[in-house]
C-alpha cells in the first residue's frame, strides 16, 4: 500500500514527541487489542489478477481447501489484495469475546465447567456474530506472541501464572496471513507446520500446559526471487496462485487512476464501491450455502485420481484438494454438480506446487498440467 | 543537472513518494547530503538514523523491561520505525543493513505501519515515512523488494562525480554552517518556501490520459516490475510541476520522471515502436479531443499554448520522446545504470553457533536485558530466594511493598539460542583424466584453504568427486574437515567427465541439507568444465552415448535450476591456457557464479573469494 498524501506535515512534531518517549500501556488486556485499520482498498476494485481472488474467495466457500500461496512479481497488488479481503468475509457466531472464536459445543467441550465449577451448558452462554478474523502474522514475530505464552505483567506483578493467548488463538476459525511467507524464520516455520496439521496449539512452556483448537486458512505471499519455500510449508498450501505484472496499458492506467482515487480519498472510494462489495459477497454466501448440496459423479472423480497420477503427485493431499477446490468453484458459479468443465478451470491453483521437480523439465508446471488434463478428457472422449 | 538533489526535492513536495536512494561512493559527504535534506523540511519534521547493527527489538519496538521492573506495569518502548512516523528515516549503507531488518522496513514501508507482536505485546503503531538511503555500490546493491517501495532511485553514473554533487547540494539547499550566514539562511527560507508552495499547489497539478499512457508504456518497454512503479513515476512528475510552478505536466517533468523512477528499475532496453503497438490498444480508441480525464479537475488557469500542444500528442509520442531524453542524457548504456539488472544483493550475514537471538532455545544464561531475550522462569527462580531480605530492606528503606516479586537488574537471565544457518559448502572435484597431475595438486590446495576457512566459520562441507561414468559423493554434509581432507588426499583420477551427474548429486545433497535447516548453500567447482558423459550413462549403461548437444543441454538445465534455487556457485577452472575452449568461464556465466582461473589464483584468493 502506497502512503496517503500528506504533504505539509502540520502534526508531524506533536505524535512524534509523544511517540518517541517510552510510553506505559494503560488499561486491562482486553483494552489492547487492535484497533481496525483504515478503510481497506476495496477487494472489486482490484484490477486483473483473477488467479489470486479467485483462490481467495474459494477459501471462504470452502476453508477446507487449506490456504493460498501466492508468489509473484514485485509491487502487484499481492498484499493488498489480501487485506482487502477482510471486507467481503462472512461472519461466524462465537461465544461472547472468546479469545479462541470458539463455538458453543467447543467452548463446552474445553471447558467443560463454569467457574463456579458447574457442568456447562449452551445455556449459559451468550453468542456473538463477528466477521471471519484476518490475523496479520509480521514477520518480526516472536515465538511466545504466536504461540501465547505466560502473562509476563501478571507474573511480575502479581506472581501469578496466567496463560496470554497469541495469534494463533486469534486466527482459530480464519484466515492468517503471512506476507513475505518465504522469509520467515525457520523454528515459526516449524510451529506453523505443527499446528497446521494438528489444528491444535499446544504451549508447554515455562510451567504451563495449554492446548487450544488453532484451525485457520493459511495465506501466504511472497517474491520467488527472495527465496524458496520450505517444501514442506510448500506442500501445506492448498492453492498456489501466481500473479505477474500486468502489461496492458488500458489496465494500469486503470489501476493507477482507481489507486489515486483511493489515495485521494478513502471512505468516498469505498463506498462507491459498496454495492460491488455487497454483491460479492452475497455471491459467497450463496456459495457456501449451496456447497453441502453439491454433487460429483465418479467419472469426475476417476478423471481427477488419473491426472493426478500421470502428474506423478505424491500422496492424495493433491487428489482431496481438487476436489474440494471444484465443489468451491461449482458453488460460486451456482452450478450443482461438478464437471470436468470446473476441474479445468483449478487444476492448476491446486496442483502447480504439488509436482515433482525436475530440474531437466523445461515445461512450465501449469503448461504440464494442462497438457496432461487435456490427455485425461481426450481418452474420455474417444473411450 | 543534479539528479539527487532534485529527487529529495521531489520528496519534499511529496513524501508519499516513498524515498530516495543515492548511490555514493565512500567519504562523499553522504550524511551531511541528508541532513541538508533535514533543513529544508518544516520545523519539527522527525529526522531518525538507522544503525546498521539495529536489533529487532529496536527497530520494531517491545516492552521496555528495565522500565517495566521498576514500574510493575508493562512499559512499551517504540521502535526506530515507529518513531520515523512522519518524518525521515535515514539509513546510511542501505545495502549492508542485515536482511532482516530490509524486511521490517520493507514491512512497515507497505502497511505505513508496524505490527509489534513480540513478548507479550500486541500493538499497532503508526509509520508512515520518506526512506532516505545511501549506500556505496561496491559493498553490494539493495534488495530489489525495499527498492520497490521507494519511489525515487538516483541512477549511479561515474561522470557524475559525488563531491561535486555535494557542493551543488550543500549551495543550493543551504546547509547552515556554524556561522549561521544571512545570506545562507536567506538561501535556505527561499527553498522552504518554495517546497511551501510547491505542496500547496501539488493537488491541483494535472495529467492528460496520454501522458499517463506514455508513462506506463515506457515501463513496460524498459520491463520494469509490477505496477506499483506506475503511481511512483506518475507522482514523481507530478511533484516535478508542482515545483516548477505548474499545473500541468510537460516534457521535463515527464523525463525526471522517467530517469528518476523508471530507468533505474530497467530490465531491457526499450525496443522501439514495433513491439510496443502490439501491446497497445489500436490508437483511434482515443478520442483525440477532451483528453482530459474526467475524475481529475481540469486546473482552472491553464497557462499557455505549451500545454495545449502536449495534449495532442499519442503515448507512443510521449514515450519516444522520453526514451530520447534518456539515452541523449545518460552515459552509456541504460542498463549498466538500472540496478534491477544487476546481481542480486549478498546473502545475509553468517550465521553463528549459539546467539542471543533465534533458532532453538538451548540455554539461559546471566547478561543484560538488552541484548536478548529474557528467560523468565530461570530469571523469577534466581530472584526468588532473596524476596525476604529485599523485602525487609525496601520496608527500611521506607518504600511501599505493592509488588509480589522484587527483581533486580542481576537476577535477569537471558536466553541462549542456537542457529543452524551456517554455509553447507559443497565442494565439487573433477577427477577425471583430463585433470592432469599437478592441476589435482593445485586444486587441493586450494580445497584445503576454503576447509580451513569452513571449520573457522563452522560451515559444514560436502565432498562430491566425478570421473568415469558417475559422480559419488565422498563425503555427506559434516563439520568434519579432517575427513574431507583425507577423502580428498587419496582421490583417484582418470576416465570421462560426468559433469552434469555431479551437479545434479549436488543439487540433491544441497536440497536434503534444506530440509534439514541449512538454509545458504555455496557450490565450489574444481573443473575444466568439459562435461562429456550424460546423466543417463550414469544411471544406466545400456542408455545410448549422450550427443554433446544433450550432455549441453544438461548441465545448462541444472546450471540454471541451481541458480533459480538461489545456490551461489564458484566454478575454478583448472584448463591449461592454451586448451582452453572456455568451457569453464561458460559454466561460471550459467551458475550465475564467479570464475577463477587456478593457475593464475592462489588458493587464499579462491578461499577469500568463497566466504565473502
Amino acid at each position: 500500500m502506497t502512503q496517503t498524501a500528506s504533504a505539509a506535515k502540520k502534526t508531524a512534531s506533536a505524535k512524534a514527541k509523544a511517540g518517541a518517549a517510552a510510553k506505559a500501556s494503560a488499561g486491562p488486556k482486553k483494552a489492547r487489542t487492535k484497533k481496525k485499520q483504515g478503510q481497506a482498498f476495496p477487494f472489486t476494485a482490484i484490477v486483473g489478477q483473477e488467479e489470486m481472488k479467485l483462490s481467495l474467495i474459494l477459501n471462504i466457500i470452502d476453508p477446507r481447501i487449506g490456504g493460498v500461496l501466492v508468489m509473484g512479481h514485485r509491487g502487484t497488488g499481492k498484499s493488498t489484495t489480501v487485506r482487502a479481503l477482510a471486507e467481503v468475509l462472512p461472519s461466524i457466531e462465537r461465544v461472547k469475546d472468546d479469545v479462541y472464536n470458539r463455538t458453543v459445543s467447543q467452548f463446552i467441550e474445553m471447558e467443560k465447567t463454569g467457574k463456579d465449577g458447574k457442568a456447562l451448558t449452551a445455556a449459559d452462554m451468550t453468542i456473538e456474530d463477528i466477521q471471519v478474523p484476518v490475523v496479520d502474522l509480521p514477520l518480526g514475530a516472536t515465538e511466545d506472541r504466536v504461540c501465547g505464552t505466560i502473562d509476563i505483567e501478571q507474573a511480575l506483578t502479581s506472581g501469578v501464572k496466567a496463560f496470554e493467548p497469541g495469534l494463533l488463538a486469534q486466527a482459530n476459525r480464519g484466515f492468517l496471513y503471512i506476507d513475505e511467507v518465504n522469509l520467515l524464520d525457520d523454528h515459526l516455520v516449524d510451529v506453523l507446520l505443527d499446528v497446521a496439521a494438528s489444528g491444535r496449539n499446544v504451549v508447554e512452556r515455562e510451567g504451563i500446559s495449554i492446548r487450544h483448537p488453532a484451525r485457520f486458512v493459511l495465506v501466504g505471499s511472497g517474491n520467488p526471487e527472495e527465496g524458496e519455500l520450505r517444501p514442506q510449508l510448500l506442500d501445506r498450501f492448498g492453492l498456489h496462485a501466481r500473479i505477474i505484472t500486468i502489461t496492458d496499458v488500458e489496465s494500469r492506467v486503470d489501476i493507477v487512476k482507481r489507486r489515486r482515487e483511493y489515495d485521494d480519498d478513502p471512505e468516498a472510494y469505498v463506498k462507491k464501491w459498496d454495492k460491488e462489495q455487497k454483491k460479492l459477497q452475497a455471491r459467497i454466501l450463496k456459495a457456501k450455502d449451496l456447497l453441502p448440496a453439491i454433487t460429483m459423479s465418479d467419472d469426475v472423480l476417476t478423471d481427477i485420481a488419473r491426472l493426478c497420477m500421470q502428474l506423478g503427485i505424491d500422496g492424495h493431499r493433491g487428489e482431496l484438494t481438487i476436489t474440494r477446490t471444484a465443489h468451491a468453484f461449482a458453488a460460486f458459479n451456482g452450478d450443482k454438480e461438478v464437471t470436468m468443465e470446473h476441474v479445468k478451470e483449478i487444476a492448476g491453483l491446486a496442483l502447480r506446487h504439488r509436482l515433482r521437480k525436475d530440474p531437466l523439465e523445461t515445461l512450465d508446471p501449469g503448461e504440464k498440467i494442462e497438457r496432461e488434463l487435456a490427455k485425461v478428457l481426450g481418452e474420455e472422449v474417444d473411450a | 543537472m543534479d539528479l539527487a538533489k532534485q529527487a529529495l526535492m521531489l520528496l519534499a513536495v511529496d513524501p508519499s513518494l516513498g524515498g530516495v536512494v543515492i548511490p555514493a561512493a565512500v567519504g562523499a559527504g553522504k550524511s551531511t547530503l541528508a541532513r541538508a535534506f533535514a533543513d529544508i523540511l518544516p520545523e519539527g519534521t522527525p529526522f531518525v538514523e538507522l544503525p546498521l547493527n539495529v536489533t529487532e527489538d529496536r527497530l520494531i519496538g517491545g516492552v521496555d523491561l528495565e522500565a517495566t521492573l521498576v514500574r510493575g506495569e508493562r512499559v512499551v518502548q517504540h521502535g526506530v520505525l515507529s518513531k520515523a512516523h512522519e518524518g525521515v528515516l535515514y539509513v546510511d549503507s542501505l545495502s549492508l543493513l542485515d536482511s532482516s531488518a530490509v524486511s521490517h522496513v520493507m514491512d512497515a514501508m507497505s502497511r505505513g505501519e508496524v505490527l509489534v507482536e513480540r513478548e507479550g505485546l500486541s500493538e499497532v503503531h503508526p509509520s508512515k515515512f520518506m526512506l532516505v538511503g545511501t549506500y556505496d555500490p561496491s559493498d553490494g546493491e539493495v534488495r530489489m523488494g525495499l527498492l520497490d517501495r521507494v519511489g525515487l532511485i538516483v541512477p549511479f553514473t561515474t561522470q557524475n562525480d559525488y563531491r561535486a554533487r555535494r557542493q551543488i547540494l550543500q549551495r543550493n539547499m543551504a546547509v547552515k554552517d556554524a556561522e549561521g550566514h544571512e545570506d545562507t539562511r536567506d538561501e535556505l527560507n527561499m527553498v522552504k518556501g518554495l517546497l511551501d508552495a510547491a505542496r500547496e499547489l501539488l493537488p491541483q497539478v494535472a495529467m492528460t490520459k496520454e501522458q499517463m499512457q506514455g508513462i506506463v508504456q515506457s515501463a513496460l518497454s524498459l520491463g520494469v516490475e509490477g505496477n506499483r512503479v506506475d503511481i511512483f513515476a506518475i507522482r514523481a512528475a507530478l511533484a516535478s510541476a508542482a515545483l516548477n510552478q505548474r499545473t500541468d505536466v510537460d516534457e521535463d517533468d515527464l523525463k525526471l520522471a522517467l530517469k528518476l523512477v523508471l530507468v533505474p528499475r530497467a530490465t531491457r532496453m526499450p525496443e522501439r515502436e514495433e513491439e510496443v503497438q502490439d501491446e497497445m490498444p489500436p490508437e483511434d480508441e482515443m478520442p483525440p479531443e477532451e483528453p482530459e480525464t474526467e475524475d481529475e479537475e481540469a486546473p482552472a488557469d491553464t497557462p499557455d499554448a505549451d500545454a495545449e500542444e502536449e495534449q495532442e500528442e499519442t503515448p507512443d509520442m510521449i514515450e519516444e520522446l522520453m526514451m530520447d531524453a534518456v539515452e541523449t542524457e545518460l552515459p552509456d548504456n541504460i542498463m549498466n545504470i538500472s540496478l534491477a539488472s544487476k546481481k542480486k544483493s549478498k546473502s545475509g550475514s553468517r550465521g553463528e553457533a549459539l546467539n542471543n537471538r533465534r533458532g532453538r532455545f538451548v540455554r539461559s544464561q546471566e547478561g543484560e536485558m538488552r541484548s536478548g531475550k529474557v528467560a523468565l522462569i530461570p530469571t523469577l527462580i534466581s530472584a526468588a530466594p532473596w524476596q525476604e531480605s529485599r523485602k525487609r530492606e525496601r520496608a527500611k528503606k521506607g518504600h511501599k511493598l505493592n509488588t509480589a516479586l522484587i527483581i533486580n537488574k542481576e537476577d535477569v537471565k537471558i536466553k541462549k539460542f542456537r542457529d543452524k544457518s551456517g554455509t553447507l559448502f559443497i565442494f565439487i572435484v573433477d577427477a577425471s583424466g583430463s585433470m592432469a597431475l599437478n592441476r589435482m595438486r593445485q586444486a587441493k590446495g586450494a580445497v584445503s584453504h576454503l576447509l580451513q576457512n569452513a571449520y573457522v566459520h563452522r560451515d559444514q562441507v560436502a565432498l562430491i568427486s566425478f570421473r568415469g561414468k558417475q559422480a559419488q559423493l565422498l563425503l555427506p554434509p559434516s563439520q568434519s574437515v579432517d575427513r574431507a581432507k583425507r577423502e580428498l588426499d587419496v582421490l583417484p583420477t582418470g576416465g570421462g567427465t560426468p559433469l552434469a551427474s555431479a551437479m545434479y548429486l549436488a543439487w540433491e545433497t544441497a536440497k536434503q541439507a534444506r530440509t534439514k535447516g541449512t538454509s545458504q548453500f555455496m557450490f565450489v567447482f574444481i573443473t575444466d568444465g568439459r562435461g562429456n558423459i550424460g546423466l543417463q550413462s550414469g544411471m544406466n549403461p545400456e542408455a545410448p552415448k549422450a550427443t554433446k548437444e544433450e550432455i549441453e543441454q544438461e548441465i545448462t538445465g541444472l546450471a540454471a535450476s541451481v541458480s533459480a534455487d538461489g545456490i551461489a556457485s564458484i566454478v575454478v577452472d583448472t584448463q591449461m591456457n592454451y586448451l582452453s575452449r572456455g568451457e569453464a568461464p561458460k559454466l561460471a556465466e550459467k551458475l550465475g557464479g564467479r570464475y577463477f582461473y587456478l593457475p593464475n589464483a592462489k588458493a587464499e584468493q579462491i578461499a577469500e573469494a568463497a566466504m565473502s
